[in-house]
C-alpha cells in the first residue's frame, strides 16, 4: 500500500537525477545563448511544408541521406585502400577475404551508390511531374540537374578505383571517350590519364577526383539545394493547390496575407505561391523521410551483407578474352558506342547526343513555362520526357541484349 | 597656392580606391601564385619525355603463316614514378605477301575503345566484344565501330627473335 | 515361358489429316493474322485505358470517363472473340492439322506456355470483374485503375510468353539449356518492338472508330465526340511508331547475325518486294499522321508553320524510304562503281548498314520529324486551342487511313515473318513439310526429353 505522502513517479526521477540534469541544463543554456541552437532548430523544423503527397517528397531527403552514407563509408574505406597500382587490388582484396565488417562497409558503399542512382532518379521524376521547376524555383532544378552529373561522375570515377578488370578497362574506355573531342581530344586524355596510356598516375588522379574534387563541388551545390528549397518553401504537387481555379480574389488575397513562413514563394504564378493546405515539418515530414531513408539503408545493408561488392581479378592489360561490361547506368551510353561506328560519328553518339539531352534536361524550366501543374495539363512536356526516359531504358535492354549474348 | 593643392588632390588617387585597387591586385596575384603550379602538375604529363626501350618478346621462328600467334610482352611505360612493366599483348602475324612472307605486329589494343581485341578463330578475324568491332588478318577494320585500323608496334628481328618497344604506328 | 497371355499393344487408328499443307498453311496465316489484330489491341488498349480512367478521375473529366466505359466494353468484345480463336487455333488448327510441330514445340516451350495460360485465366477474372462492376467501382476509381494496370501487365506478360516461342522459332540457340533457349537473340528485340507497337495499334484503332464516327455523326455533341476520340488515339498511334525505326533497325540486326537466311530474305531476296511494301505503308502513317496533326489544328482556326513542314519532311522521306530498287540504286551498283566506301572518303556507304543510305535517313527523318510535330500538336492542344467538333471529313479520312495502314502493316509483317524462315518453321531444326501428322513417340527422343522421361524440362535439371 502506498502512502499518500509518497510523491508521483515524475518528481522522483526528477529529484534523483537533478545532480546531472541541472548542471547538464545550465550548460546548455550557455551555449545556446551564445550559439543560438535552440532558435535554428525551431527554425528549421517547424517551417511550413504543403500536406497533401508528403510522401513522395521523401525521396528528397533520401537521397541527402545516402549521399551522407556514401561520405561515411567512404572515408572508412580510405582506411584500408591504397591507391596504387600495384597495392590498390590487393588492400580490397585483403578486405573481401580478412575482414568482414570492412567488406560490409565496401559493400554498403556500391550498394549505395546504386540505390543513389535509382533514388535520384526517381526524385528528378517525382520533382518534374509535379511541375515543382516552375516559377521561383528554377534556379533550384538547375542546381538538381547539376548535382545529378556530379553524382554520375562520382559512380563512374568510384568505378575504376579497385583496378580489378572491370575497373581497368572501365577507366580506359572511359578515358579513351574524351579522346574523340576535337582538337584537343588527346591532350585531355593524356591529362586524365597521367600520360598516353594508363598507369599509376591515371589511379591516383581518379582516387583525386573520386574524393576530393567531386565530393568539394558536391556539397555546397548540396548547401545550396537546400538553401533554395528553404527560401522559396517546398512546392509540393498539383494535389496541394485544388481549388485555386474557383476561389475569389479576396479570398486568394487573404490566403496569401495569412501564409506562413517560409511561403508566399515569390514571384510565383498566381494561387500557387501557398499551397492549400500546409503542415509542420516536424514531425510530419520528418517522420515519412525517417521511414522512407530508413527502409532504403536496410536494403543497402541487407544487399551488403548478402551480395557485397564483387573484386573481379586483379587488373591485366594483356587479357585476350575478358568482356569489358559497363555498369548499369552507363549501358545507354554503351548501347549509343556500338550505333554511331566510325570517324565522326562517334563523337555525334557520345557527345552530340547526350550533350542535347542534358541540355534540354536544364532548360526544362525554360522550355515549360505555363502555369499548370497537372500532368495530364502538360502533354507536351510529359509525353517527350516519357518517351526519352522509354529511349533509355530501350538502349539500356538492347545493350544488356548484346553484352550477355542473349 | 590653393590652385595647385586643388590641382594635386584631383591626380591623386582616393584612399578608398587605393585600397580596393589593392586587393584586387593582392587576390589577382595570390590566385595566380597558387594556380601556376597546380596547372603545371596537372598539365605536366603532356610534356614529359618518354623512354621506349626495346623489350625482348619470343622465338617467333616457328609461327605458322596466317595464324596469327599472341605474345605477352612486358612493356616499362614509364608513367609516374613506379616505370611498372605493364603486360601488353602482342599479335604476330606472318602473311604470304607478293610472294614472300611478311610479319606484322599487331598491337590488341581496340581503336574504337581501347578494349581488348582478340583473334576469333571460327571467325577467322579479330574480334572486339565490347561493341562488336571486326578487324582483317591484316589489321584493317573491316566491321563495326571502330575508325581505324589495329595499330603495330615498332619490332625488329634479331635472327629469328623479336624485339619490340612501346612507340605505335599507325597511331 | 510364360503361362500368362500376353497382352499385345496394337496400334491406335489415327485418322489423317484431311487437308494438304497448302491448305492448312492457309488455314494458319488467316488465324493468325486475325489473332494478332485482336491480341495487339487488347494488350495495347489496356494501357490506354488505364491511362484514361486514371486523367479522367483525376481531371474530372466526363468525355473520358465516357471513352474509357466505351473502351473496356470493346475490349470485352474483342477478349471474348478474340480467346475464342486463339483457342480454336491451339485445339483444331495446331493440334489437329500440325500436330507433329506443335507436340515437338509444346515439349520445348512448356514453362512459357503455362505462363500463358495462367496468365489468360487472370485477363478473364480481371476484364470481366471490370466491365460488369464497371459503376460498382467508379466509387472505389484507385481499385478499377489499379484492375485495369493489372490486366496490362498481365497482357504484357502473355506477350512476354509468346515472344519467347517466336523468338525461338526464328533464332534457336544450338544449346540444350532450357534457359539459353528461352533467352535467345532476338527476343530482347522483339518485345521491345511488339510492347510499343501495340501500344501504337491500339491507339490506331482508337482513331478509326473516331474517324467513323466524325462521319456518321448526326449531332454536334456526336461528331464532337468523334473528333476527340480520333484526336486521342492518334497521338498514341504516332507517339509510339516514333520508337520504331530505331527498335526495327536493332531487331533486324539481330536477325542479321543469328539468321542471316531470314534477313536475306526479308531485306533482298524474295520477301524484298513486300518489305518494299511494308516501308511504304510506315511511310504513309508518318506523314498522313503528321498531316492529319497539321490539318486539325488548322481546322481550329490556329496557323501550325512547323506542322506544314513537318508534312513535307515526312512525305519527301516517304517517296525515298518507299523507292524500289529498279528506280534506285542497289548495293550491287554500288559496288560495281567503287562508290562502297563511307561518305567521308568520297564514297555512299553508311555505317549504319550495307543499305541504301537514303533509306535510313529517311527513317531518321521521321524519327525526328514525329517527334517535332507531336510536341508542338500537344502544345496546342494544352492551350486549348483544339474545339472539338472542328474535324472535318478530310481529318476523318487521315485518321481512317492510318488506321488501315497501321492494321495492314500488322498483317504484312505476320505474313513476312514467317515466310523468312521458310522451308523452316523453327530455323534450322524443323522443317514446314511433314510437320502435320502426328507418329507415336519412339523410344528414343529428342535431347529435349529431360530426366524422368517426362519430356519436359524442369527448370532445375542440370543441362544434358
Amino acid at each position: 500500500m502506498s502512502s499518500p505522502s509518497q510523491p508521483p513517479r515524475s518528481e522522483l526521477v526528477a529529484k534523483l537525477t537533478r545532480p546531472v540534469a541541472r548542471p547538464l541544463a545550465g550548460t546548455y543554456r550557455w551555449v545556446d545563448e551564445r550559439l543560438g541552437i535552440s532558435d535554428l532548430t525551431h527554425q528549421l523544423l517547424y517551417e511550413a511544408v504543403p500536406r497533401r503527397g508528403a510522401w513522395t517528397y521523401s525521396l528528397g531527403s533520401a537521397t541527402l541521406i545516402i549521399i551522407v552514407l556514401q561520405i561515411v563509408t567512404g572515408i572508412f574505406l580510405l582506411w584500408t585502400y591504397v591507391p596504387s597500382t600495384t597495392e590498390a587490388w590487393e588492400s580490397l582484396n585483403f578486405i573481401e577475404h580478412h575482414d568482414e565488417f570492412a567488406a560490409i562497409v565496401r559493400g554498403m558503399h556500391l550498394w549505395g551508390a546504386y540505390v543513389l542512382l535509382l533514388v535520384i532518379g526517381l526524385h528528378m521524376i517525382r520533382t518534374f511531374v509535379s511541375g515543382s521547376y516552375k516559377k521561383p524555383r528554377e534556379l533550384n532544378w538547375i542546381v538538381g540537374v547539376l548535382l545529378f552529373l556530379l553524382v554520375l561522375g562520382l559512380g563512374i570515377t568510384g568505378a575504376m578505383l579497385p583496378w580489378d578488370q572491370a575497373a581497368y578497362w572501365t577507366a580506359t574506355v572511359v578515358t579513351h571517350v574524351v579522346d574523340y573531342i576535337p582538337f584537343l581530344g588527346n591532350w585531355i586524355q593524356e591529362i586524365l590519364r597521367g600520360g598516353p596510356q594508363m598507369g599509376p598516375e591515371t589511379l591516383t588522379r581518379f582516387f583525386a577526383i573520386h574524393i576530393w574534387l567531386l565530393p568539394a563541388l558536391l556539397v555546397p551545390l548540396v548547401g545550396l539545394h537546400l538553401i533554395l528549397l528553404r527560401r522559396h518553401g517546398e512546392h509540393g504537387s498539383w494535389v496541394n493547390y485544388e481549388g485555386i481555379d474557383t476561389e475569389t480574389e479576396a479570398e486568394r488575397a487573404a490566403r496569401m496575407a495569412a501564409a506562413e513562413y517560409p511561403y508566399p514563394a515569390v514571384p510565383s504564378d498566381p494561387g500557387y505561391a501557398v499551397p492549400m493546405d500546409i503542415d509542420d515539418f516536424f514531425p510530419s515530414q520528418v517522420f515519412k523521410d525517417a521511414i522512407v531513408s530508413f527502409a532504403l539503408v536496410v536494403i543497402i545493408f541487407v544487399m551488403a551483407v548478402v551480395v557485397g561488392a564483387p573484386l573481379e581479378r586483379a587488373a591485366n592489360p594483356a587479357a585476350l578474352n575478358y568482356v569489358p561490361t559497363p555498369e548499369w547506368f552507363f549501358l545507354p551510353l554503351d548501347q549509343l558506342l556500338v550505333q554511331f561506328p566510325q570517324a565522326w560519328m562517334i563523337p555525334v553518339g557520345v557527345f552530340v547526343l547526350p550533350g542535347i539531352g542534358t541540355t534540354l534536361l536544364v532548360l526544362v524550366p525554360f522550355l515549360d513555362r505555363s502555369p499548370e501543374r497537372e500532368p495530364w495539363r502538360r502533354p507536351e512536356v510529359m509525353v517527350p520526357a516519357l518517351f526519352a526516359v522509354l529511349f533509355l531504358v530501350f538502349e539500356a535492354l538492347l545493350a544488356v541484349n548484346r553484352l550477355f549474348n542473349l | 597656392m590653393a590652385d595647385n593643392a586643388q590641382a594635386l588632390a584631383k591626380k591623386r588617387i582616393s584612399r578608398r580606391r587605393f585600397m580596393i585597387l589593392t586587393i584586387n591586385g593582392v587576390g589577382a596575384g595570390t590566385g595566380l601564385l597558387i594556380a601556376a603550379p597546380i596547372v603545371g602538375s596537372v598539365l605536366s604529363p603532356l610534356f614529359a619525355k618518354r623512354k621506349t626501350p626495346w623489350v625482348l618478346v619470343a622465338d617467333v621462328g616457328q609461327v605458322a603463316v596466317g595464324v596469327p600467334t599472341a605474345y605477352v610482352v612486358n612493356l616499362p611505360t614509364d608513367e609516374g614514378w613506379t616505370v611498372p612493366a605493364v603486360p601488353r599483348t602482342v599479335y604476330v602475324v606472318k602473311l604470304n605477301l607478293n610472294g614472300s612472307v611478311q610479319m606484322l605486329t599487331l598491337s590488341n589494343v581496340c581503336t574504337h575503345m581501347q578494349c581488348d581485341v582478340h583473334w576469333d578463330t571460327n571467325l577467322k578475324q579479330f574480334l572486339c566484344p565490347c561493341h562488336g568491332g571486326l578487324y582483317s588478318i591484316t589489321g584493317t577494320n573491316i566491321g563495326g565501330p571502330p575508325p581505324w585500323p589495329l595499330f603495330r608496334y615498332e619490332h625488329k628481328l634479331v635472327g629469328n627473335t623479336l624485339y619490340v618497344r612501346n612507340v605505335l604506328t599507325g597511331a | 515361358m510364360s503361362n500368362f497371355p500376353v497382352v499385345a499393344a496394337t496400334s491406335p487408328h489415327l485418322v489423317a489429316v484431311p487437308v494438304s499443307t497448302g491448305v492448312a498453311t492457309a488455314l494458319v496465316a488467316l488465324l493468325m493474322l486475325t489473332h494478332i489484330q485482336f491480341a495487339a489491341f487488347q494488350q495495347g488498349g489496356y494501357i490506354i485505358l488505364a491511362v484514361t480512367d486514371f486523367i479522367g478521375w483525376k481531371g474530372k473529366d466526363a468525355r473520358k470517363d465516357r471513352f474509357s466505359k466505351g473502351l473496356v466494353t470493346a475490349l470485352g468484345a474483342t477478349f471474348a472473340f478474340g480467346s475464342a480463336l486463339a483457342i480454336f487455333a491451339v485445339l483444331i488448327l495446331f493440334l489437329g492439322l500440325w500436330s507433329q510441330f506443335f507436340v515437338q514445340l509444346a515439349r520445348i516451350m512448356f514453362w512459357p506456355l503455362v505462363v500463358e495460360g495462367v496468365a489468360f485465366v487472370g485477363e478473364i477474372a480481371c476484364l470481366y470483374t471490370v466491365y460488369s462492376q464497371w459503376d460498382k467501382l467508379t466509387r472505389v476509381r484507385p481499385l478499377r485503375v489499379g484492375l485495369e494496370l493489372l490486366l496490362f501487365v498481365n497482357a504484357s506478360i502473355q506477350m512476354l510468353a509468346i515472344n519467347v516461342v517466336a523468338a525461338y522459332m526464328l533464332t534457336p540457340r544450338p544449346s540444350n539449356s532450357l534457359a539459353l533457349n528461352l533467352l535467345n537473340p532476338t527476343l530482347i528485340p522483339l518485345e521491345v518492338h511488339r510492347f510499343v507497337g501495340n501500344i501504337a495499334f491500339a491507339g490506331a484503332i482508337i482513331a478509326l472508330v473516331g474517324g467513323i464516327r466524325i462521319l456518321l455523326a448526326k449531332s454536334r455533341e456526336g461528331r464532337a465526340y468523334g473528333d476527340w476520340i480520333g484526336h486521342y488515339g492518334l497521338v498514341y498511334a504516332i507517339g509510339f511508331t516514333i520508337a520504331q525505326p530505331l527498335i526495327g533497325w536493332e531487331y533486324a540486326k539481330e536477325v542479321q547475325l543469328h539468321s542471316y537466311a531470314a534477313w536475306y530474305s526479308m531485306m533482298l531476296g524474295g520477301l524484298s518486294v513486300a518489305f518494299l511494301f511494308q516501308v511504304f505503308l510506315l511511310g504513309a502513317i508518318f506523314t498522313v499522321g503528321i498531316f492529319y496533326l497539321w490539318r486539325r489544328i488548322k481546322a481550329s482556326g490556329f496557323r501550325a508553320p512547323t506542322l506544314a513542314v513537318c508534312t513535307a519532311l515526312s512525305f519527301a522521306s516517304w517517296l525515298l524510304i518507299a523507292t524500289p530498287s529498279s528506280l534506285a540504286w542497289s548495293y550491287e551498283d554500288v559496288v560495281a562503281a567503287n562508290a562502297n566506301v563511307p561518305i567521308w572518303q568520297g564514297g555512299l556507304m553508311i555505317p549504319w548498314g550495307e543499305m541504301i543510305p537514303f533509306k535510313l535517313l529517311a527513317l531518321i527523318t521521321f524519327t525526328g520529324v514525329a517527334i517535332v510535330a507531336v510536341t508542338v500538336y500537344l502544345k496546342h492542344v494544352s492551350k486549348g486551342h483544339l474545339r472539338w467538333g472542328d474535324a472535318g471529313r478530310g481529318q476523318a479520312a487521315a485518321l481512317i487511313t492510318v488506321a488501315v495502314a497501321v492494321s495492314l502493316m500488322m498483317a504484312l509483317m505476320g505474313y513476312i515473318r514467317e515466310h523468312s524462315r521458310a522451308p523452316f518453321l523453327v530455323t534450322d531444326k524443323v522443317l514446314i513439310n511433314q510437320q502435320q501428322n502426328f507418329n507415336p513417340p519412339n523410344a528414343a527422343g529428342p535431347a529435349m526429353n529431360g530426366p524422368a522421361g517426362l519430356g519436359i524440362i524442369m527448370p532445375w535439371d542440370p543441362h544434358p
